[in-house]
């Protein structure tokens, strides 16, 4: 904790992250008016004090929409980057742990879906299962976890062969045991690390998706979902998409700033070369 | 390495296999075909026609006699045509009796996509290197720390925001640079030279979009390789030597810091060719990824397992070059790969 | 590198005073006298697929092949039918026999005269087995079509059949001398067609644009703009800043863009001219008639007298559509200028709910019947204006103690899973306000198998009736009191609550004249051959 307060990088990615969270956390009682309150007679006003991000097409208040949006976006990057961490986590520990054939299958497995454009997958999934926010995550989560495989596996494959391993190995340890009590907490640093990481490409997809219109509907508001609807109007109403914008931007910056000073701070080699 | 190379290409025949087993039943699981697209939802249209079209397409078949009869025409390298009513070709030009050509409808939109791909990646590392060496000699001082910031600012940036204001910045605020599309009105009428700097204009906003997100990764990748590279003996001992610190670190540090590199831009070949629906919707540009977009919402299956298929398999060779090419760059390895 | 974050902050700053900019000042008022010449350009969100129409499916494709091929007969001005490729149409007594009478001279693109010959080749090939047009069932009534001489053409009907009319005022005619020997589901021809009306295909550039000349043997005499060029621009936020820097001369708006946008903008303002037009559908919220508690009268009445159409017209469509009361246009003679929708009344629809048995016993603010809550569930596709009619109607149903939730989805699995399966309770859609009154499809209770049209189950012993003699009557007036009497019967079960027809709006520039204001029913494009650019007023980077 006190070696991230020394990185400013990563502290600022801390504030913004409890920032939001906050907001997220706090957001019924931040908010002035109900999130959903139709006012046809006061559409699209600009911002002022009675409302600070200004309205939207149906007269609702957009600062109360950014807010209650913020709990959709992070609930979509915390609940699809865990869907990913927990899939990735296994498979990469059964084939980093068993190599071998199974190694094999199931990282020619990861290259498939690598080799097929996420984009094809999320779309195709999502037609199936028709865009519903918990499909969203589902969806996000099954077609990214291919990275954490790959970064699990490695950690385990270099830890296999270590002398701890061996002798509790050795002292008949459970396959099970070595995995959750050896192996796994020694590779944790990558798995924290590109989780933080995933969140901010979650917040991103999901943006992207309400572009297409496959990300989270109407009434439901998410960041992503503002800004497509303000895109119309970018030299009119325009803080209809400055704000939304903005949000995602400053949020995935956070996630990414603190990620990489984690990277920095928990990686052993940058250890010996403080100065 | 040649016994390599022939185990790496026969993995790819049952790679190549599930690929498009799990494109075909994806696909085909999500619900609806061609005769089920909007302008079909016509009282005027009877649901006789619409099951004479889906037996024409053998649509009505079992999943498994169509992937099969799919699967035939495929070893032929037959695409077929689109199942849109302009039923074009998928891959490549066909002529008919008459001599008129109808292009390929990768082939039409392939080059774009790869025109603006590859100038992206090229500024990309261009970049990158030049901000990832910057970082690390300052680590942890000012300039790493700005550069930091910049290129996440560019990763989070929502990329069709940022283009829509640009956009209308440069387009419409100063008319500096043409909004959409890749030419102008008068482009047939233009010279040689006027072409390709029209065509330039054209490109500049769609490629600095296409750059910003990659930006990051990259420049991240050499910084962190660079500061690895900086600690190992060899650079101690150039040190040592008094070779100035120019030459260390565009000699002996950089050179080692790329070859990493080359397996990166392997990876990145999905995104090469994959293009950007977002991207080519704002920018009017009939890429690859438009193409596969409009394919997935009409259910045309031919074109959506064409683009799947050839992609797939420019991947997997794509990733076989770069670990040759890493091989062949790094000796350590390439006497490894031998034994 | 940095100076791009600098220019973005710049901007940002910049959009908020809205600067004004400098451009060549042209005057687009005053008179000015007709000339030919000059291209129009527009843009599409769709490319078209194929250019012979009876094939394609998409709007950007009939938009394109209308300006390329002649009907028989057209819908002029007013909406009546109007002589086009025929002079004149006679129907023998018994209804069932209708003559066309072409005019004289008629030519294709290439110089072949165009007989009728021709037309009954169309007629052969769209009845044709192998081809693939989801359109065939209109003409395939057709019992026997002859065309005794090169300017005659004959039809009979096993029974009068009322539309036909109106599909041959939809039919546009192929040349046969062309097409007789082709496969036209794979002819080249879709891409490179030779009509005979008013512009002929010159260019086509795939994924970017289609360009069209004026034909100068076109049969309707020559057009005045000399070039249109359609460019295609996906996304319409990129066509309305292709459209404001002058790139582009007109396109489809949205409300917001019609009320607020342009008109807040006195550069805009200048240069651009508005029109709407009554466009040529309504949106409905139609319920499934076979679930409970849809299947009851006074339930589906007192949801629509809980819905408030005109605050949904001014809060989805700023106020640019009408209400309507029937499935036609309204100006139309098929519209009964007698029926009204059902006002907002509040205590009216908790009156007919309690009748029905809901009641709200244990005070939650959901009404129940037998225990069970009212809660249903609305489905629509991904529009945007049937998105934002949703949250209105669900707000509204709140109001009265109705629990509504809404779910969005993708067209084609839309279509598939749910309607084809009867699988919803609720929906919103649209269906277009056709021109000839016959509704067949939509409302006989013999249309309710799997993809057919009658989805929401109606089935009503009287409309079934009226539907069946509509369809066998030729004679307007007596049409009239027929459909008239069907929407009354309609607007009473309320089977759907229509909701709004929304205005078409188009924005277009200045410099392009002749334009029709107001719309005529028709909309403004049925002259668009009349339309001409002033020379003046012509931009010399695309001068032709």
């Amino acid at each position: 904790m006190k070696k991230i307060i020394q990185n400013p990088l990563a502290l600022g990615g801390l504030i913004i992250i409890v920032a939001v969270l906050f907001v997220a956390i706090f957001a019924p009682w931040l908010s002035p008016y109900d999130p959903n309150y139709i006012d046809i007679t006061s559409i699209l006003l600009p911002p002022s004090f009675s409302h600070l991000m200004g309205t939207d097409g149906l007269g609702r208040d957009v600062f109360s929409r950014m807010l209650y949006g913020s709990r959709i976006s992070l609930l979509v990057g915390f609940v699809a980057v865990g869907i990913a961490t927990l899939i990735g986590t296994f498979l990469g520990a059964i084939a980093g742990f068993y190599r071998g054939y199974i190694d094999s299958i199931i990282m020619r497995f990861v290259d498939i879906m690598l080799s097929i454009p996420t984009f094809f997958l999320i779309l195709a999934v999502i037609a199936f299962l028709t865009p519903s926010i918990w499909n969203i995550m589902i969806v996000i989560g099954f077609t990214s976890w291919m990275g954490v495989t790959r970064l699990v596996r490695a950690e385990f494959l270099s830890l296999r062969n270590r002398e701890y391993i061996l002798a509790a190995e050795a002292m008949g340890a459970s396959d099970f045991r070595l995995i959750s009590k050896h192996l796994l907490p020694n590779s944790l640093t990558p798995i924290i690390v590109s989780s933080v990481l995933g969140i901010a490409s979650a917040v991103l997809t999901e943006s992207g998706l309400s572009f297409l219109g496959l990300g989270v509907q109407a009434p439901q508001s998410s960041w992503g979902n503002i800004l497509t609807d303000g895109k119309e109007y970018i030299q009119f109403a325009w803080w209809l998409s400055l704000f939304p914008g903005l949000a995602i931007l400053i949020t995935v910056l956070g996630y990414n700033l603190l990620g990489e000073g984690l990277r920095d701070l928990l990686d052993p080699k940058n250890k010996n070369q403080k100065k | 390495m040649l016994n390599y190379l022939i185990k790496r290409l026969l993995w790819m025949i049952p790679m190549l296999i599930g690929i498009s087993l799990i494109s075909f039943f994806i696909m085909h699981l999500a619900p609806g075909d061609i005769t089920a697209s909007e302008s079909a939802f016509n009282p005027k249209a009877s649901e006789e026609s619409r099951q004479k079209l889906r037996a024409l397409y053998n649509l009505d078949k079992p999943l498994m006699t169509q992937y099969s009869l799919w699967l035939k025409r495929i070893v032929k390298l037959d695409f077929g045509n689109s199942f849109a009513s302009h039923q074009r070709p998928v891959l490549w030009e066909t002529k008919d009796a008459k001599g008129n050509i109808s292009k390929g409808m990768i082939q039409d939109a392939l080059p774009i996509t790869l025109m603006i791909n590859l100038i992206g990646l090229l500024i990309i590392f261009a970049l990158s290197i030049f901000l990832g060496v910057v970082s690390a000699v300052n680590q942890n001082r000012w300039p790493d720390r700005l550069i930091t910031i910049i290129v996440f600012i560019g990763f989070a940036v929502p990329g069709f925001w940022l283009a829509l204001l640009l956009m209308y910045w440069t387009g419409v605020t100063h008319s500096w640079l043409p909004i959409s599309g890749l030419h102008s009105a008068g482009f047939e009428k233009m010279g040689h030279f006027e072409q390709y700097i029209d065509l330039f204009k054209h490109l500049i906003l769609p490629v600095s979009i296409s750059c910003l997100g990659g930006l990051a990764s990259i420049s991240l990748y050499v910084r962190n390789g660079m500061l690895d590279v900086l600690q190992q003996d060899y650079i101690t001992t150039a040190r040592a030597k008094g070779l100035p610190e120019n030459k260390i670190i565009y000699r002996h540090a950089l050179r080692n810091t790329l070859l990493p590199l080359i397996t990166i831009i392997g990876l990145s070949i999905p995104g090469l060719i994959g293009g950007s629906v977002i991207g080519e919707s704002i920018f009017a540009i009939s890429g690859m990824g438009k193409l596969f977009f409009d394919a997935v919402l009409m259910r045309d299956f031919p074109v959506v397992m064409g683009i799947l298929t050839i992609g797939s398999v420019l991947t997997l060779f794509g990733n076989l070059i770069a670990d040759i090419g890493y091989a062949w760059a790094d000796p350590r390895i390439r006497r490894g790969i031998s034994n | 590198m940095f100076s791009k974050y600098i220019f973005l902050l710049l901007f940002l700053f910049n959009l908020t005073s809205c600067s004004s900019k400098k451009e060549t000042v042209y005057n687009y008022e005053g008179s000015f006298n007709i000339e030919k010449g000059g291209m129009l350009i527009d843009a599409m969100s769709g490319e078209p697929s194929n250019l012979i129409s009876m094939i394609a499916g998409d709007s950007a494709s009939s938009a394109i092949s209308g300006n390329i091929f002649n009907k028989l007969i057209k819908y002029d001005k007013n909406l009546e039918l109007a002589p086009e490729l025929a002079n004149k149409w006679i129907i023998s007594d018994d209804q069932k026999t209708i003559t066309f009478y072409l005019k004289r001279n008629l030519k294709w693109a290439d110089g072949h005269p165009l007989t009728s010959n021709d037309v009954l080749f169309t007629w052969e090939l769209v009845t044709d087995e192998k081809t693939r047009t989801p359109y065939g069932s209109d003409y395939k009534l057709v019992d026997k079509a002859e065309a005794p001489d090169p300017y005659t053409f004959r039809i009979h009907y096993k029974k009068a059949y009322a539309p036909a009319l109106d599909s041959w005022a939809s039919l546009q005619i192929l040349p046969k001398h062309i097409l007789k020997d082709e496969d036209i589901n794979h002819t080249f021809f879709s891409r490179k067609p030779t009509g005979s009306s008013y512009y002929k295909l010159t260019q086509w550039i795939n994924g970017e644009k289609l360009t069209l000349d004026a034909n100068p043997s076109s049969v309707m005499g020559e057009p005045n703009i000399n070039q249109l060029t359609s460019r295609f621009i996906p996304d319409t936020s990129s066509q309305f800043l292709e459209l404001i820097a002058d790139n582009i001369d007109l396109m489809n708006i949205n409300p917001i863009q019609f009320a607020r946008v342009i008109p807040s903008r006195p550069d805009l303002k200048n240069k651009l001219a508005l029109y709407k037009e009554l466009g040529n559908s309504y949106t409905y919220l139609g319920f499934n008639l076979k679930h409970k508690p849809f299947n009851d009268i006074k339930v589906r009445q007192a949801i629509n007298y809980a819905l408030d159409k005109q605050e949904i017209i001014d809060g989805v469509l700023l106020g640019l559509g009408e209400p309507v009361a029937s499935p036609y246009k309204p100006g139309t003679r098929w519209s009964d200028k007698n029926l009204h929708p059902y006002p907002y009344d509040k205590n009216q629809a908790l009156k007919l709910l309690r009748e029905a048995g809901f009641d709200d016993l244990n005070h939650d603010g959901i009404l129940e019947k037998d225990g069970k809550p009212f809660a249903f569930e609305i489905l629509t596709n991904q529009n945007k204006q049937r998105e934002m009619t949703a949250v209105l109607i669900q707000r509204r149903l709140k109001d009265i103690g109705i629990d509504v939730k809404i779910r969005v989805i993708e067209w084609a699995s839309f279509v598939n899973q749910f309607i084809k399966t009867g699988d919803f309770d609720a929906v919103i859609l649209g269906w277009s306000l056709s021109l000839d009154p016959d509704q067949y499809n939509i409302w006989h209770s013999s249309q309710q198998k799997p993809g057919q049209f009658n989805f929401i189950g109606y089935s009503n012993k009287e409309v079934d009736e009226l539907l069946e003699e509509g369809r066998t009557e030729l004679n307007s007036d007596k049409r009239e009191k027929i459909y008239h009497a069907f929407s009354k019967i309609l607007l009473k079960e309320s089977p759907v609550i229509y909701l709004y027809a929304g205005y078409g709006l188009t924005a277009m520039n200045k410099r392009i004249k002749g334009i029709e204001s107001p719309a005529p029913p028709a909309g403004i494009a049925y002259n668009s051959y009349e339309w001409f650019i002033p020379s003046t007023l012509r931009r010399n980077e695309i001068a032709p």
